[in-house]
């Protein structure tokens, strides 16, 4: 009995060691305002006829830090709005999680952009290798936030796989004509789909 | 089992609201008040009288702070804090593996 009483007590203390270290700032915000930027993006470039390679990278490239800094900002109101510090532990360990993988997805958009004769990687696999990547670098934060995380890292990851396989069949999907709707599809219909997902869920669980 | 090991678990931590402020804390470099409220539901009077307990055994540091124009309150465990906490958990291990050998 004294066995188990011991073993339960470890066992709430682990359960509380583990939810000390998980992030827990509202996503449902940041995901559905990366949802709609990435909707938006992908209907104005696409109507646009945002089509040559430079300037399909740099408008997507500016975008991304459009969203980021959306991001950055949503989650600084959160946690002004709480009197808690911003960059707090697990707010850090998210961010190293998630830079290798979005470091890597930078430098190639940028060797894309600034090299034109740079044949490593055509530009028309830039989208499918920047949904790859994220999708590495979601699933790396997930070890830190709650299960959907890293479950929606997953869902990219095999959209990216999807988008690879796709090439063997057609070229319509990963071109930079059809890159603005696989841009906007996957990376503003994930985040918003998801986002709404969470606006009613965190909302239940804060209700309870 | 052993009694020896279960008189020797540190009163100030064995219970339960301290014991989860000081097991929140072992798992990160600090964190502010409002989110080991949160995260405890606990009353802002019922947190506070545990955080002072801490405090005044020497586990726990409290530091008070102005982000933003808005009073932050972080608290963290004291390198006495960790070694208490160590003991303990060390201590119930000792009674699951006492009371296993038997």
């Amino acid at each position: 009995m004294e066995s188990n009483w011991a073993a339960e007590h470890l066992q709430v203390i682990r359960t509380l060691m583990e939810r000390s270290a998980l992030y827990r700032r509202a996503l449902a915000p940041v995901m559905i305002f990366n949802g709609l930027l990435g909707v938006a993006g992908g209907i104005v470039g696409w109507a646009l006829h945002i089509n040559s390679a430079q300037a399909f990278i740099g408008y997507w490239a500016a975008l991304g830090v459009a969203a980021l800094i959306g991001s950055f900002l949503l989650v600084r109101r959160q946690a002004l709005k709480e009197s808690e510090p911003f960059w707090s532990p697990p707010t850090r360990r998210i961010a190293q999680a998630l830079l290798p993988a979005l470091f890597v997805g930078s430098i190639a958009g940028v060797l894309s952009l600034a090299c034109p004769n740079w044949d490593f990687l055509q530009p028309w696999a830039l989208p499918a290798l920047w949904i790859l990547l994220y999708g590495c670098a979601l699933t790396a934060a997930g070890f830190f936030m709650h299960r959907g995380i890293k479950l929606l890292g997953w869902l990219f990851i095999l959209t990216g796989c999807a988008l690879i396989a796709s090439r063997c069949q057609t070229d319509a999907l990963l071109s930079l004509s059809g890159g603005h709707q696989v841009m906007g599809g996957v990376f503003g219909g994930l985040h918003l789909a998801y986002g709404i997902y969470l606006y009613f869920t965190e909302q239940r669980r804060n209700e309870s | 089992m052993n009694p020896q090991s279960f008189l020797q678990l540190d009163r100030v931590i064995h219970e339960k609201g301290r014991l989860a402020i000081m097991s929140m804390l072992a798992a990160t470099p600090e964190l502010s008040f409002t989110e080991m409220r949160d995260a405890l539901a606990m009353t802002d009077g019922n947190l506070t009288t545990h955080i002072r307990t801490l405090q005044e055994a020497g586990y726990v540091s409290v530091t008070k702070s102005f982000q933003h124009n808005r009073p932050l309150t972080t608290c963290s465990l004291t390198a006495a804090g960790k070694k208490a906490f160590t003991n303990y958990i060390n201590l119930l291990e000792q009674i699951i593996q006492q009371t296993k050998g038997k």
